[in-house]
């Protein structure tokens, strides 16, 4: 047995006609999903199916071998190599999602099939990375539901419903992306701008702390990071005129321990002309500068948001994240400077939140191509080919930028993934087109690495858009976008897997999809990355050479990052399936988790 | 007009409106101390969360801070509208948090409307270019800040996005600038799309 059991087992007694009614739902899902691998999963998901009570359940912990309800640093730690659990949003601090159990693989995984599918009660956005400790499972919802599920059944343990304030902010779905694990607690950050600290036994709060004011445009769908004894997250709000930050909170109680603020007070930077890639991006200087003079220092309305995990490098203690577009998007007008650390790479200690050092992808942003998909810390060959430790982002340019540890600095950048076109046109009023349009190349969706392989993960969009631009001054923490980003709809749009040798920076191999890509990806030791798409297909392709090995037809959009776990000597891969709000992909409401025939 | 005669010509208007009615419903009666903002919007909100008038919208089920946030731009002066003005000049943020709160907790009115034939496809046509279902949400049903459309009065609808359109409207600026974009027979039929939507 593993290593925890559930409270009342009897309690979960089958309710003979819900129990039809949902065995008919499952028939008729599967039926209509399953390409062709039914067959033995179904009749075993029937009774896996979890029956849904409102009795509250309790997580029991205490076993022979002591509390294994208790997550430790140490644990925390070296989750790269814990073939049990998923600790961490991005698998582990390297933010690799490389999970290193290797059950599932190249030659099996064409027997993967669903072991249970959960329903959560909010048919909306999901963009969740469930979280696994123990065989317990742990995911939210849009709107910030919290559910712990048994890993190995998909039955509910407890169930969250966070008290949502009557102030909310989002520019792009009421999305959340999940929670944090740390001791004896669950901690999520809410779109009312709080983080709240669950109970990961029962879902009762703890505590509840306001992180910023949410009229001002403050708000959290990022998964916090647990490290150290404290909690880490970053805020949204680059489309309303915040200033954004990446504050530390302590993890008992909740108290604010450092905050460092993502738009420095000096924010104007060096005039730099063009991006890391070395493009001009016709900036106009002397206008910059007069406005500068005029209105002075744009950072306290500057935006700069970080809405995805920071990795943490224990070895120097401190962490790498990646901060948002400046606020307006589009009008640069109102911001004079490099708008610093907008659009970059940031590293700062972790137990002061000093700066440490930072790389400026574009500055003076006026597309909003910002930084956004989670950094990724491995080793890569340097422009000498001496491995050295490094930093990867997956830019919503099309590129992969390679960055030296030590100081940020770029070794190198990718063959771009996606058509580039008219970079860098500057937005017009009537509206200017260019390519990437403004959700990328790489959204916010995590990246993975196989670093056997030296090869790194990304799912893009294609998707061209114009870019237009009208001045208006900041209206009061309301969507500030100085003007407007428009899909062109009768251009086609598609979009790609792609695997990036990051040590050459050439493409090694490339998939097409149907639709622009939004949600993440996994590559487990068994030589396999998975990822979904809006069409409701969930893929595993072989991560050596992108060979298309096994898919499933999820019912609605499976645009949440995939993770995997080990129970019971049996792997799982887990993703769901609740379609997506910025693409407006068929919304759903499934946490899905995959096993191998038996 | 003056200030005064407005608000006595709202008054006499919401009294004629509240004679014709029968008595409110035990859970819909207001809290004291915003019961007579209350029945002076109800003169052309409506009693029933009907509107009066085609210009004016629905605000019984929409979102509370919504109808705040429009209280104190109208009352700031970033949102025009000189009938709202008068109405909201002296009220205190507390008191418009009330209100808003008390309309958004209201069931939203069924008004029947249908739309033409074609404007579905016009709307999703739209929609999709202008990625409005991001802020709107699917259903178009809003959130906190956005406001709800779906099953919105046609005609206020589209006076709205014209008036965004021809910056008529300048409180929330980008809608001018993504708006500015689209054509005046789009708009009517998205309009008519989003106030048919009434089912929910």
């Amino acid at each position: 047995m593993f290593n925890h059991s559930i409270n009342n087992n009897a309690r979960y007694g089958l309710d003979t006609v819900r129990c039809t009614k949902m065995g008919e739902a499952l028939m008729t899902a599967l039926r209509n999903g399953v390409q062709g691998i039914c067959g033995v999963a179904m009749g075993a998901a029937l009774f896996l199916f979890p029956a849904v009570h409102a009795n509250a359940q309790e997580v029991i912990g205490g076993t022979l071998y002591g509390d294994m309800g208790l997550v430790s640093q140490d644990m925390l730690s070296r989750a790269a190599s814990d073939g049990n659990n998923f600790l961490h949003t991005n698998g582990n601090y390297n933010q690799t999602r490389y999970y290193p159990s290797r059950q599932i693989d190249t030659g099996n995984v064409g027997e993967l099939r669903p072991a249970w599918i959960f329903q959560t009660e909010v048919v909306e956005t999901m963009e969740t990375t469930p979280i696994v400790v123990n065989g317990v499972m742990y995911a939210t919802t849009a709107f910030n539901h919290v559910y712990a599920l048994n890993a190995a059944t998909g039955e509910q343990i407890w169930h969250y419903k966070h008290n949502m304030g009557p102030v909310t902010t989002y520019c792009c779905g009421p999305n959340n992306r999940g929670v944090a694990i740390y001791d004896d607690r669950v901690y999520m950050g809410t779109l009312d701008a709080r983080l709240v600290a669950l109970d990961a036994k029962t879902g009762k709060v703890i505590w509840d702390k306001e992180i910023a004011d949410p009229e001002l445009g403050y708000s959290e769908t990022m998964a916090p990071t647990a490290v150290n004894g404290k909690i880490l997250i970053g805020t949204n709000g680059g489309e309303y005129g915040v200033r954004g930050f990446v504050k530390a909170f302590d993890a008992k109680n909740g108290d604010l321990l450092w905050t460092f603020h993502t738009t420095a007070e000096n924010s104007v930077g060096v005039w730099a002309t063009r991006d890391a890639t070395g493009r001009d991006m016709l900036r106009d200087v002397a206008a910059e500068k007069a406005a500068l003079k005029k209105m002075g220092d744009p950072y306290k309305t500057l935006g700069g948001g970080v809405w995805q995990n920071p990795a943490v490098d224990l070895a120097s203690n401190r962490i790498f994240f990646v901060a948002g577009n400046p606020s307006p998007d589009l009008d640069g007008s109102l911001r004079p400077g490099d708008n610093l650390y907008t659009n970059s790479l940031v590293a700062v200690d972790l137990d002061t939140g000093k700066y440490a050092c930072h790389f400026q992808y574009i500055a003076h942003d006026v597309w909003d191509l910002d930084a956004v998909s989670p950094p990724i810390l491995v080793d890569v060959a340097d422009a000498s080919g001496k491995m050295v430790p490094g930093v990867l982002h997956g830019g919503k340019t099309g590129h992969v930028y390679v960055h030296d540890r030590k100081d940020c600095s770029l070794i190198r950048y990718s063959e771009a993934m996606v058509p580039q076109e008219n970079m860098w046109v500057l937005p017009t009023k009537d509206g200017a087109r260019m390519l990437p349009g403004a959700n990328g190349g790489v959204e916010w969706s995590p990246m993975a690495v196989d670093a056997d392989l030296g090869l790194t993960y990304a799912i893009n969009l294609h998707q061209p858009m114009t870019y237009h631009v009208e001045s208006s001054p900041y209206p009061e923490g309301k969507l500030w976008l100085g003007g407007a980003f428009k899909v062109i709809p009768n251009e086609a749009q598609w979009g790609n897997v792609t695997a990036v040798d990051y040590n050459t920076g050439k493409i090694r191999w490339q998939v097409k999809t149907q639709q622009p890509m939004i949600g993440g990806i996994l590559a487990t030791a068994g030589g396999l990355v998975f990822t979904g798409e809006g069409n409701g297909q969930f893929k595993a392709y072989d991560s050596e050479t992108g060979s298309l090995l096994w898919k499933f037809q999820a019912g609605a959009g499976v645009n949440a990052p995939p993770a995997s776990y080990t129970v019971d000597g049996k792997q799982y891969i887990v993703v769901a399936a609740g379609g997506n709000t910025q693409l407006n992909y068929k919304r759903g409401n499934n946490i899905i988790a995959f096993t191998l025939a038996d | 007009m003056t200030r005064q005669v407005y608000l006595s010509a709202l008054a006499l208007v919401c009294m004629l409106a509240l004679s014709g009615t029968g008595s409110a419903r035990a859970e819909s009666v207001p809290p004291p101390e915003i019961a007579e903002q209350v029945e002076l919007c109800s003169g052309c909100h409506g009693t029933d969360g009907v509107p009066v008038t085609e210009a004016t919208p629905i605000i019984w089920g929409q979102e509370e801070y919504y109808i705040y946030v429009q209280m104190r731009d109208i009352k700031a002066g970033r949102r025009a509208n000189e009938i709202m003005y008068s109405v909201v000049a002296d009220l205190s943020k507390a008191e418009m948090r009330a209100l808003g709160k008390y309309f958004a907790q209201r069931p939203w009115p069924s008004t029947s409307f249908k739309a033409q034939e074609g404007d579905d496809a016009i709307a999703h046509r739209m929609a999709s270019a202008g990625q409005c279902a991001q802020c709107h949400l699917s259903a178009f049903d809003g959130d906190s800040r956005v406001p709800r459309a779906a099953g919105q009065l046609a005609s206020y609808l589209e006076k709205t996005m014209l008036d965004f359109k021809h910056k008529r409207r300048m409180n929330a600026p980008d809608k001018a600038s993504l708006l500015e974009t689209f054509d005046d027979q789009d708009i009517a039929a998205m309009a008519r799309y989003l106030a048919s939507l009434q089912a929910h």
